[in-house]
Parts: structure tokens; sequence; C-alpha cells
């Protein structure tokens, strides 16, 4: 920027030459100012896009924090899942309270954080957004309904987490 | 103006992306999953399903339930592959009047490229409902073996779906592009791409303002998928071995089974072992049964380590074949190595490609998405979006000063966005040291030594006071030009000192390199000599402590308490300065035991206040500077 020669090096100087350094400098001061517009909007903008982002993350966060108790809540199913095959047996009297109370503290633990059983009954149409088929099996209900859950299904904020495992009907002509 | 979507449409997975604020980023489908099956159904009820709605009812509708559509599209009957899958695919196929192909559903017959549309019609819907506003136009991707035919059938399916095509874009030039690969040239890069249900890998070449690609290989038939089938295999087998009982044919407990294998393959990329625990799996006449069964990282590798040395030969083979066959290069050339698809999270699958290579394959970005990330880049790059506006770099190397026992302590960790600036308080190594030397250090290596000396300096005027008093602090500031400047500030007389540094940036990209295998290559040493030496620091500053406090208590203490203190502090100076820095723990470890009899000593004395200081004296600051020499010091 500073590379012209000092004017005191100049002899007189003819008016044409002090009109070139005008123009000249007139174009440099235009560019300038073109440049430091360019900064200034290329500073707001990183600016406004800090504020921006700060705000986003704090959305971020709290996604993040909901997709964490979700993946924990995915991972407790199975142990769900334990207990109502544990059912299946036959156990103490006393012994089998006890185990469901067990199982009675999670849910309420779950259930807090918004998991809910998917319910299904007996000759309910298969919907594939709360059902999973895994298996066909000959029974009177009609072609192609639920004849039994074989793993819970269960919701979480009213979002289908894992759909209820189920055997459908098929023709038994 | 609208966006552009990028989607890749894979044989078992889809996941699409669009260019945001000039970042990718991943958009969910409505399900709120990053990737769609490639699955389409028309249901019992004649719903038509897509996507892991589609999926969900394939086992009980498997003649009405399309997937792995990719395989077929674009083909013509007769093509040898098409023969091949027309065997295991369970729903029919036929040969269309063009010589094509034609899939049947519900009673009524489709082109593989409607059915595509029907995956690509979702994902339209899904991001327009996601970004709230509509998309009109998409960037697909597609092998880099698929020829014309398949390429202008990908292209049909996207239009069948409502979108312009604005192109249809090599997967493997995607996944370069999503690591910006594109902007650096001349330079060989091999994709790697180990999907669920296939294998492909490609050579590309990034000359002026291409992309090219050299050579491609693969399988059709091999994929993470049948890892899965093996670890379950394994299980079943196992089972039957030790209960003679075969699960084979329990629904529910094959479907648990299944879960398991996944949860513990992909546990197994970051543990060595892990358990696969199925309570009541199944039962006897004797009563339920149980699975609990230790699976380790090493006996997965033995279980598909066939398959991953299927693909490294593949690979080698791609990069060293003659041109026709592979790309005619040495395995040398190669500069660049991406890793695409979920399976290659494995580490056993990184180890063999990065022993191939010879090199760091590239897998920062989810090796799931990467390809769909890709496409939106190009996408950006169509729209003009994707334009370097402010180009803000980053820190190559890690920047910091030495301290006590020629340590490299961080200041500026490497890839950090210039510019930025940093403080870290520091303090003097010796009692009455009143000035520190500021040795500013660039690299990754633990030792100083090691690490290449940008500039010197010294803070000297620092009031004479004990060790670990004086506060010095040390401000690391970078400009957006990258030039450096480092200040030191005695905080008690605000005496001050600094240098600029313009070389910083000087360093070569070659050396940049260089210094940063070198780190990953001592990593190890470097480790356990910072450690040996942070332990003999430790040491010090105990002698230190304890010897200040047999002066300072004198006569206060008994005898024998003072000599089993001093016998602790010989024993210590005879070992810290050894090898073995156990030893230097272990006696550290003894003296500050025999130190706390003291304090004991003194609290019986009343003298409360004292005892707690030396407490506190005994946890001295970690990072201080180096004691220097008188002569050194004043010049």
């Amino acid at each position: 920027m500073n590379q012209h020669t000092s004017p005191t090096e100049q002899d007189a100087g003819t008016s044409k030459e002090n009109t070139n350094e005008s123009a000249r400098l007139k174009e440099e001061l235009q560019q300038c100012e073109l440049r430091s517009k360019e900064y200034l909007e290329g500073w707001q903008r990183a600016k406004a896009d800090f504020i921006n982002y700060k705000s986003e993350e704090g959305k971020r966060l709290e996604d993040m924090a909901r997709f964490i108790t979700t993946g924990l809540i995915q991972d407790i199913l199975p142990v769900l899942d334990s207990f109502d095959l544990a059912f299946q047996y036959k156990m103490p009297k006393e012994m089998e309270r006890g185990v469901l109370l067990i199982r009675s503290q999670f849910e309420d633990v779950l259930k807090k954080r918004g998991l809910e059983e998917i319910s299904v009954v007996k000759g309910e149409p298969f919907n594939p957004e709360k059902h999973e088929s895994i298996g066909e099996i000959a029974s009177d209900v009609p072609e192609g309904a639920i004849v039994e859950v074989l793993q819970k299904g269960y919701t979480l904020r009213g979002k289908v987490l894992r759909p209820a495992r189920v055997r459908l009907s098929k023709n038994n002509n | 103006m609208s966006k552009i979507l990028g989607i890749d449409l894979g044989t078992t997975n889809s996941a699409m992306a669009v260019i945001e604020h000039g970042e990718p980023k991943i958009i969910e489908n409505k399900e709120g999953n990053r990737t769609t099956p490639s699955i389409v159904a028309i249901s019992k009820s004649s719903d038509r399903l897509v996507g892991l709605l589609a999926k969900r009812q394939a086992v009980t509708n498997p003649k009405n339930t399309i997937f792995s559509v990719k395989r077929l599209i674009g083909r013509k009957f007769s093509d040898a592959e098409i023969k091949k899958d027309r065997e295991w695919l369970p729903y029919e196929i036929r040969e269309a009047a063009n010589g094509g192909v034609e899939v049947k559903m519900n009673e009524k017959w489709y082109r593989p490229e409607e059915i595509s549309a029907m995956i690509l019609q979702k994902l339209k819907q899904d991001a327009e409902e996601k970004l709230g506003e509509k998309i009109t136009e998409a960037v697909i991707t597609v092998p880099a073996y698929f020829d014309d035919a398949q390429r202008k059938a990908t292209q049909a399916a996207g239009e069948i779906a409502g979108f312009k095509v604005r192109r249809i874009l090599n997967e493997p030039t995607a996944a370069a592009l999503a690591y910006g690969f594109n902007k650096k040239k001349n330079e060989q890069i091999v994709v790697y791409d180990f999907g669920g249900g296939t294998f492909d890998v490609s050579v590309l070449e990034v000359t002026e303002d291409t992309v090219e690609v050299k050579a491609v290989d693969g399988d059709t038939h091999l994929g993470g998928d049948d890892f899965d089938q093996r670890i379950i295999k394994w299980i079943a087998e196992e089972y039957k071995k030790s209960e003679a009982i075969d699960l084979s044919k329990d629904t529910l407990a094959l479907q648990r089974l299944k879960e398991a294998a996944e949860k513990a393959k992909h546990e197994l990329s970051t543990t060595p072992e892990t358990e696969i625990n199925l309570p009541f799996i199944t039962s006897t006449a004797d009563g339920p049964k149980h699975l609990v069964m230790k699976f380790g990282r090493s006996k997965l590798e033995e279980l598909v380590h066939d398959m991953i040395e299927k693909s490294i030969e593949i690979t080698k083979r791609a990069v060293v074949s003659p041109a026709s066959k592979g790309a005619g290069l040495q395995l040398a050339d190669i500069d660049e190595v991406i890793l695409v698809g979920g399976q290659t999270r494995m580490p056993a699958m990184i180890d063999a490609v990065r022993k191939l290579f010879n090199k760091e394959p590239n897998r920062t970005i989810n090796p799931d998405e990467v390809v769909a990330i890709g496409a939106a880049v190009q996408g950006g790059i169509l729209q003009g979006e994707v334009k370097d506006v402010l180009l803000l770099d980053v820190t190559p190397l890690s920047l910091g000063i030495e301290t006590l026992g020629g340590v490299m302590t961080k200041v500026i960790e490497k890839n950090t966005t210039v510019p930025t600036a940093k403080s870290q308080v520091f303090s003097t190594a010796a009692d009455n040291q009143t000035s520190v030397e500021i040795l500013v250090l660039q690299g990754e290596r633990e030792m100083a030594a090691d690490n290449k000396v940008l500039a010197r300096f010294m803070l000297d005027g620092i009031p004479p006071s004990p060790r670990g008093t004086p506060q010095v602090e040390v401000t690391f500031d970078i400009d957006a030009n990258g030039v450096l400047s480092v200040k030191a500030r005695d905080k008690a007389t605000s005496k001050e000192q600094s240098v600029r540094i313009e070389a910083s940036a000087s360093l070569t990209k070659e050396e940049i390199e260089k210094m940063k295998r070198d780190a990953e290559m001592h990593a190890e040493d470097d480790r356990k000599k910072r450690e040996s030496i942070e332990a003999k620091n430790v040491a010090d500053a105990l002698i230190y402590t304890a010897e200040k406090s047999l002066r300072d208590a004198g006569a206060k203490i008994p005898e024998a308490i003072k000599t089993e203190v001093e016998s602790k502090i010989s024993a210590l100076k005879s070992v810290k300065e050894g090898v073995d820095f156990d030893a230097t723990k272990r006696a550290t470890q003894e003296l500050s035991a025999s130190l706390q009899k003291i304090g004991a000593e003194m609290y019986k004395g009343g003298e409360e206040k004292k005892a707690e200081g030396k407490e506190d004296e005994g946890n001295v600051k970690e990072a201080e500077f180096e004691e220097k020499k008188d002569g050194e010091e004043k010049k």
C-alpha cells in the first residue's frame, strides 16, 4: 500500500501527475472501503454464526441427552424380556412375588422416563408401525392377524422404541 | 434456492444428507433413524410399505417384500449375476419385454427402477418434512462398477420419484469428496467399502479438477451380515456342544441370539471381551435353560479371519494388477485410504488395511454416512454453496513449553482452529529461583527434546520465594495468519516478556506428517518416559517437603520418626534417578506415609496449623519450570 514515492521527492509536479495521483488514491480508498465492508460483514457473520451455533448447541445437547436415555433404555429392554421369560416357570410363591416386585421397580423407573408397553390383543390385525412379525403359526384367528406376542414391544414418549415381536396366523386349511 | 439432496442408495440401507450453513448434515427419516432399509413391500392388507416398516413384516411376507433391488437394477435378465441372485432371492423375478428384469409384488410386476423410486420417494418426503421445504433436486450415488445401463436406470428411478437428478455420482468418489480429497492434486486414493452385504474396493486418481476411477474390484456377496451369521452359528454350536440343545429351530431364541450377536460384535470394536447373557433361552424337561458365554475379540477375529483376508487380497489385486484388471500401481503409491461401511469399525479390519498400505486409513467420518455426506457435498458444489468464503486454518501440530524434567507441556493442542489464545499458569522448580526460561516447542512428542524448538526467552525479576509459589502465566496467541505470540507474565510483579514467531507455519506438509508419524510410532515409549519423569518430579517435590518439615519441626519430633523419615528420604533419593519408576513410586509412597507421622506428632503437640500446611505442600503442582543453573540464566 505504501509503495508510491513520497511527494517530497517529486519536483513541483504537473497537474497531470496530480490528477493521476488523486485518481489512484481514490481508487485505493474505494478498494479499502470495499475491503473493510467485506471484513466487517465477515466478522458480523462469524459472530452471528457463533450466536446461532450456541443456541443450536443447546438444542443439540438436549437431543443428545434424550438420545442417551433412549439408548440406555433400549439396552435395558432385554432385561425386561428376561423377567417375562422367568415368569413362565414355576417358582416358590414368595420368591415369585419378590422377583415380580423387582420387575415392577424396574418398570416404575422406566415409566417415569416415558416407557410404555405396547398392548397387543390376540386376533388384532398386524400393523408394522408397532409390530414386527417373526413367524407364523396355525390358529383360529383370521389369516394374517396376531396370534401371540413372543417379545413385548415398547414406546418411549409416544415413539416406538421396539415393536412387539409377534407370530401371525397362518391359514390352516 | 431449494437444497440438493445427497442420497446414498444402498443395497441394504440408504442414507441422505444436505448442506446446511455450509456443512453437510445427515437427515433423519420419519422414524428418526439416520439410515433407511432399502426395502419395499405390499403388505397383506395391500398397503405399500417402505423402509423399516417393510422390514418388520418381511419374515411373514417374503414373496411381496423386495430387498436388494440394487442387485437387479439396470441389468439384463440373462446376466450371470441375475442368474445367481435368482437362486436366493425369495420374491419372483422374470424377464421383461425389453430383456431387462421385473419383480413381482402382490400380483403386479415392477421394474427395479420403480422399486428404487419408491425408496427414493420416501426419502424425499421424509427430507421435505424434516427440512420444511420442497426438495426437487438430488445427487444419487452408485457403485463405481455400475455400467451405463445401471446408471441410466438409477437416474430413471430418481426421476420417477420426482427428482431432477443433478448427478449420478460414484460411491468412492463421494467418500473422497466427504473427506475433501477432491482438492488434493495428483493423489492416488483407495476406498475400501465393506458394507452389510457387499464389498467394494476402488482406486481413484485425483487430478487437476477431476476424480478418476482407475480400478474397481470387490465381492458382491461378502459383507458384515456374513459376520453376524458366523457369530450366531458359533454360539449355537457351542451351546449345542455344552447343553446338547439345538436352538436353530426356536424362533424366539434365534431372534434373541441374533440381537445378542449384533450387540456383541459392536461391543468388541471397543472392548476386548464381552459376555453373551441370555437367561431362559429355552427349556427342557428339566426346566429352564440359560445361555451365558464369554466372547472375546480374538475369537471374533478367528471366526471371520478368512473374510477379512479375502477383502485384503481383493484390495491388493485392485491396486497392483496391471491396467484393465487393476490400477497398475504399487501399494506404496497410494496416498490416502478411506474406510466406508459399518463393518470397517472392527479393529482387526482397520489393522489389516493399515498393514497392507502401511498407512493410517481415514475413518473420522461415520463410515455408514460418509457416502451420503459426499453426495451432499457434490450437491453443494453444484449449487455453489460450498465455497470457502472464509477459510479458517487449524494448527497442524501442538504448541507448548518445556517443563520440569524436560517434559513438553502442551498449551495449544493440534487441530485447534485459529485465531485462538490460551493461557496456563506455571511455577518455579527451586527455592528462590528468580528467573525462568520459556522454551517454545512444536510437536506431538512427550519429551521436549524430541520436538521442534521455535523460540526461547527468559523472564527474570521474579521475587525470591519457595519453589512452587510464584505464578507465571504463559499465554499462547495465534492470529489468523498463523503468527504465534508467546507471553510470560509474573502475576506478582506484572513483569512480562514475549516473543513473536513467524516461522511456526514454515514447516512443510511432509515435515508435519513426519512429526505426526514419529509421535505415533513413539507414543508408547514416550508415555513411559513421561510417566517416569513425572514420578521423579513427584519424588523430588516430596523430598523437598520432607526435608523442609524436618528442618521446621526440628526438635519437636521424636528421634525415631526423624531417623525413619531420613532413611526413607535417602531410600527415595537412591531409586529416583533409576529406570524403575515403579520403585520410585513405591519409595515415594513410603516416604509419604512416614511423613504423616510427623504431622501426627505435630497435632499431638497442638501445632495443627503447621502440620496441615505440610500436607498441602505434599501436593506440589505437576507443571513447573526446570530449574536453571545460575550461570545459564545470566546472559
